[in-house]
């Protein structure tokens, strides 16, 4: 039904990510040196420690002792002067990256052409706003800090060892071919796994929300069974994925704990043989065993914080794919002049899916001020002519245009001001009432937005909000229940001016009594322009100049109200059906949303 | 491990939150227990690494002793071995812990909701309950889950505590007084890092917000523009978030500061007093070097044993808000002795409505409410005086009302899951679904779906349009088959021709049994036995609905949806 937005390949990700390390060099710079500093001064101390013991076997003074311990405590302190400015410098640079990768991130998103929104639906985008936003938040805030100071903690460590004694470093790699196996077989197969997990596991709570949320119709259609099936299935899935990553933990656990013991035996042992062979000191052995030691924290670090790093970069490729689809820049070769145009489809064609046409060769002229009305069976292609004639989509074949230029080379700035969709979708959004309106023209004055509001009998309800303009409305804000939220649409509209409307069942989900007053409101809107309506209700075809009757992807009858009914095909069937033999009030209604201009 | 879920989640203590958490731990005994000694072996197998180490630097290395220096290795070894395996054996029993109480919590929430049906939206709002989903169920598991480490950690610092005093009495004082002390002011820097966080999380959250409504929005904003001011304003916000992170960050610097002064500090303590006691003879290097990892080590199980009482409260505080879900009560129940009441007429006290049995009866209300009102009545979803053949609702069993009258309404939601189960939940064929979805006019909705009817609904049916959604509704009413079916303006979002398809199926579809529907449309009224008109809460008018245009012109404005005025 839907096809997901494109995912960004691994050369892009890397790409992307080394750009966005160079982007700022001297904050980074700043940070690494900060950290490397503090990571030296930590291993001052285990060095100094070495030598009060080896001190102490071969006799030492109170005064040395507390000397060493002075300086000991000197470096300690150092150490963690650094690391708070370390871990500062670092936070406040991860932050400012991550605020710009999500900026940027919704400058893509706001960039994405109409006609793929339409196609892909929000879902996935929605899914890659939160949950792939935060994910790389994550990574960004936490694994990428631990790993980079965990690298190098361990780089220094390693150097203290080698200072130490170079033949001491030997004993630890004994390890590095367990560690570096262990970890590549778990890294292969941890990030898909704990995915699997994650959603397996919202499967489970978004159950939870659907038993809660449909309790009512659960009673009603008796269907506890089911919901209870379906718990315990989801359980059976989240524990299946559970074991496997448990299983890949149980493997590599092991592995890695051994790789932390094993170096630590090996440099006592072999430093143990070179000391009694004379080659190092005692206080040289001592140092590296506890350097080795003090290697197993980052290392531990740093390794469990890869696959963390995985799905941040995951995450960050889905973001990127975003843009991967570039809007297709428009070329502005004409600009149809002025408004007072005519809207032209020729031998218009249409396929969602190579091969399967919804819309075969439709010819339909729409001259300036006409109302057109288009009926048929839900499925003949209604919506899909209706986007067409909108400019949403560019037809498969033939042509739609207005006043000779082709709706679908015309920038989208250009495009809104000669026509709009108006669909049953309303949306308020996060912001106060003025944000929801101006949106449609950047720059309005109150008094054009109250006008705007007067002109869909919105306004006396907008007054008496708390704040009036200024109230928040939308998701968490003051309330706006449907019929309201339409008429702010349409305000919209009044706002954004445009000279054509293409109307998609706008008034189909509102109650029947709330309809009544939204096509007050939908008249004012339509005054003076052209309008093509896919009707919902019949009796606002009859008001149309002409109706469109839309079946199988082609218009069987073109003609007037009373044409169409005379005819006797099958818009006559229906509106005999509608109206009872008698026609009872067919002469009588005077005020839908048509008339005012009829 | 066992297999999970568990075939029947038992039956709850739900006498307070304590009690309930520890019902949930009794129900996984022998994997608690054991999870509680692999973690304190594989604790004191930690804790035992520093002494091994200086044993072997005694022992081996001062003594010049090659035997010695080999066994002590090899002990070292066989510690970092135990420690490996009982490390992750613990880990394996602590995951089951967790899993086990979480999913069985899942089973009880889910069976609770069942129990309690329509009244639960009307006692919870939907946020606390899907809090429990998402947050209360992962500290339900998280307090099982610490049991494990919370004990071990005891043991360990216990043992090391023993170890200390018996090498050295001053020494060994120092570190256990010296520890927790340490662990207490690094814990006053908890608070106000939690208090940012917080205050973080929640900026998170409403950018989070703001983007899904660009997102949820985008059509509309693509549709007539406005991407720059909405732009604009999330950037501010995101700025905002930036600067709390960096608020977070100052605190959270000072912090990690902090866990490298305030255990380096006390380790040099310990070291210069430990190698004065040394020169002093008091104790050996290899001790030395053993109090010094002490020291250090007691930081990894105070620290979890302080993540213990945090995860244990948090526990706690779910387990309450879990426990009120779980003692919540239906407001309709079954009476103690029901009665059965046989087929016949259908009446409506409050309204004055009969429905006769067998028959298509239209509800036409002035005002929409009304209609939906005296459904929620004769559905037994409200309080009401509504008699079956003379019979009161209230005496009868309920899940036998619930069989023999199913009250469809748009407010009805589509579950996610095959279509077909959805549709014919209760397995009745495909024939009788074909008729129905023919009957609803659906069937272009399914032949549309490249999977057809064993394609999935997505929650809520969302990636259908409201008229489709809406048809399959009325679909999933019809395969139902209920004795009685009250349906609520079942075509308020089809267009005029399926509502045309529609009104004329539905009576044949329903042939024999009896049908109520609340509706305007005219389409639909024309195609009913009788129509009722209903103004205020009352029939005003009965008949057929030509008969009614005829007769009240104030039935002809409702329908006909013409203004009064």
């Amino acid at each position: 039904m839907s096809r997901q937005l494109p995912i960004a390949d691994a050369q892009e990700v890397r790409r992307y990510a080394r750009a966005l390390v160079r982007r700022h060099p001297g904050q980074l710079a700043l940070a690494l040196g900060l950290h490397g500093l503090a990571a030296v001064a930590g291993l001052v101390a285990p060095r100094l420690l070495g030598n009060l013991v080896e001190g102490l076997s071969t006799g030492t003074t109170t005064r040395t002792v507390d000397e060493v311990a002075m300086a000991i405590a000197a470096f300690v302190v150092t150490q963690a002067v650094l690391t708070r400015f370390a871990a500062f410098c670092s936070a406040r640079l991860g932050e400012r990256v991550l605020a710009e990768l999500r900026e940027e991130f919704v400058d893509r998103i706001l960039a994405i052409p109409l006609s793929t929104v339409e196609r892909a639906g929000t879902g996935d985008l929605l899914t890659r706003t939160s949950r792939d936003v935060s994910a790389l938040s994550h990574s960004v805030r936490f694994a990428v800090p631990e790993i980079l100071i965990a690298t190098l903690t361990a780089v220094f460590v390693v150097a203290a060892i080698l200072l130490t004694s170079p033949l001491l470093a030997l004993p630890c790699l004994v390890a590095v071919p367990m560690l570096w196996f262990g970890t590549r077989w778990y890294l292969r197969r941890a990030p898909a796994g704990y995915l699997r997990e994650n959603a397996a596991y919202s499967d489970i709570t978004d159950g939870i929300s659907e038993t809660v949320e449909g309790s009512r119709t659960t009673e009603a259609l008796r269907l506890q069974d089911r919901r209870r099936v379906r718990t315990d299935s989801d359980i059976a899935r989240s524990y299946a994925a559970e074991k496997y990553t448990l299983m890949l933990r149980t493997v590599w656990f092991p592995i890695v704990e051994v790789g932390y013991v094993v170096p630590v035996v090996a440099t006592l042992l072999l430093g143990g043989w070179f000391y009694l062979e004379g080659w190092v000191t005692l206080g040289e052995v001592t140092a590296a065993t506890l350097y080795v030691q003090a290697l197993v924290d980052p290392i531990d670090r740093l390794l469990s914080w890869l696959d963390e790093l995985q799905v941040g970069g995951a995450s960050l490729a889905r973001l990127l794919g975003v843009a991967g689809r570039p809007a297709p820049t428009p070329t502005p070769t004409q600009t149809p002049a002025g408004r007072g145009q005519r809207l032209v489809a020729e031998d218009v064609r249409y396929a969602y899916v190579e091969g399967r046409e919804v819309l075969h060769g439709i010819d339909l002229t729409v001259e300036p001020g006409e109302r057109l009305a288009m009926v048929g069976p839900s499925g003949a292609g209604k919506s899909t002519l209706g986007r067409l004639l909108a400019g949403i989509h560019a037809p498969t074949g033939g042509s739609v245009t207005v006043g000779g230029v082709p709706l679908a080379s015309l920038p989208l700035d250009e495009l809104r001001s000669h026509v709009a969709l108006v669909t049953q979708e309303h949306h308020v959004f996060i912001g106060t009432v003025r944000d929801n309106l101006v949106m449609a023209r950047p720059g309005a004055t109150d008094e054009e937005v109250r006008s705007a509001l007067a002109a869909v009998d919105a306004l006396d309800w907008v007054t008496a909000l708390p704040s009036d303009l200024d109230t928040v409305v939308g998701t968490g804000g003051h309330p706006v229940p449907p019929a309201q939220a339409q008429q702010l649409a349409l305000a919209r509209l009044v706002l954004a001016d445009p000279h054509t409307l293409v109307l998609d069942e706008a008034t189909s989900l509102i109650d029947p009594r709330a309809a009544r007053h939204l096509e007050r409101s939908l008249a004012a809107v339509l005054q003076g322009r052209t309008v093509i309506a896919i009707a919902h209700r019949l009796f606002s075809a009859h008001d149309a100049d002409r109706v469109a009757v839309v079946e199988d992807g082609r218009i069987t009858e073109l003609g007037s109200h009373a044409e169409l009914v005379a005819a006797g095909g099958s818009y006559a069937a229906l509106w005999r059906s509608w109206h009872g033999e008698e026609g009872h009030s067919a002469q009588k209604r005077r005020q839908s949303p048509y008339s005012t201009v009829a | 491990m066992r297999p999970l879920p568990v075939g029947d989640p038992g039956d709850p203590d739900v006498r307070s939150a304590t009690r309930y958490l520890l019902w949930l731990a009794a129900r996984t005994w022998p994997s608690l227990l054991a999870a509680m000694g692999f973690a304190t072996l594989w604790l004191v197998s930690q804790a035992l690494i520093p002494a091994t180490v200086g044993r072997a630097i005694d022992a081996g290395l001062s003594a010049r002793d090659r035997d010695g220096l080999l066994r002590w290795g090899a002990v070292l070894f066989g510690l970092g071995l135990v420690t490996g395996v009982s490390g992750v054996l613990r880990h394996r029993m602590a995951a089951f812990n967790y899993l086990s109480a979480i999913y069985r919590t899942v089973q009880l929430t889910v069976q609770q909701a069942n129990r309690i049906g329509a009244t639960l939206p009307k006692r919870l709002s939907t946020g606390e309950v899907v809090s429990i989903g998402t947050s209360d169920i992962n500290h339900i598991g998280g307090a099982l889950d610490i049991t494990a480490r919370g004990t071990g950690s005891l043991v360990a610092v216990v043992t090391v505590a023993v170890i200390l005093l018996t090498t050295s009495v001053p020494l060994g004082l120092v570190v256990v007084v010296g520890v927790p002390v340490m662990m207490l002011i690094a814990g006053a820097l908890i608070k106000p890092l939690q208090r940012r966080q917080q205050v973080y999380r929640d900026q998170e959250g409403k950018l989070t917000t703001r983007a899904g409504d660009l997102v949820a929005g985008l059509r509309v904003l693509r549709g007539v523009g406005g991407e720059a001011t909405f732009a604009g304003r999330y950037r501010a916000e995101s700025q905002d978030l930036r600067s709390a992170g960096v608020r977070v960050a100052r605190i959270e610097s000072l912090l990690a500061a902090s866990e490298i002064l305030l255990p380096g500090m006390f380790l040099v303590l310990v070291t210069w007093l430990g190698a004065r006691f040394a020169l002093r003879g008091e104790i050996t290097a290899g001790e030395l070097v053993a109090l010094y990892g002490y020291a250090a080590f007691l930081v990894s199980p105070l620290r979890q044993l302080t993540e213990a009482i945090d995860r244990l409260t948090r526990g706690h505080v779910a387990a309450r808000r879990v426990v009120r879900m779980f003692t919540l009560v239906p407001e309709f129940t079954s009476p103690a002795a029901p009665v059965t009441a046989p087929r016949g007429p259908l009446v409506d006290a409050e309204s004055g409505l009969t429905v006769q049995p067998g028959r298509l009866t239209a509800i036409a209300a002035r005002e929409p409410g009304d209609a939906a009102a005296i459904a929620d009545r004769l559905g037994r979803f409200a309080d009401g005086r509504v008699t079956l053949s003379g019979v009161p609702l209230a005496d009868l069993d309920l899940a036998d009302l619930r069989r023999r009258i199913l009250l469809a309404d748009n407010d009805a939601r589509l579950f996610a899951g095959p279509l077909r189960a959805e549709l014919d939940p209760a397995g009745k064929g495909d024939r009788p679904v074909a008729d129905a979805l023919d009957a609803a006019s659906a069937v272009d909705v399914v032949d549309a779906l490249p999977d057809g009817l064993d394609a999935l609904v997505a929650e809520r049916g969302r990636e259908f349009s409201g008229g489709q959604q809406q048809r399959l509704r009325l679909a999933r009413a019809l395969v139902a088959d209920p004795e009685t079916l009250v349906l609520v303006e079942p075509t308020s979002a089809v267009d005029a021709h399926t509502e045309a398809r529609i009104a004329a199926r539905l009576g044949a579809a329903r042939a024999g049994r009896t049908t109520v529907v609340c509706t305007t449309s005219p389409l639909v009224l024309d195609q009913a036995d009788e129509v009722n008109f209903v103004a205020d809460g009352r029939v005003v008018a009965a008949g057929t609905h030509r008969d009614l245009l005829r007769r009240r012109p104030d039935y002809a404005a409702a329908v006909t949806r013409e203004e009064d005025q």
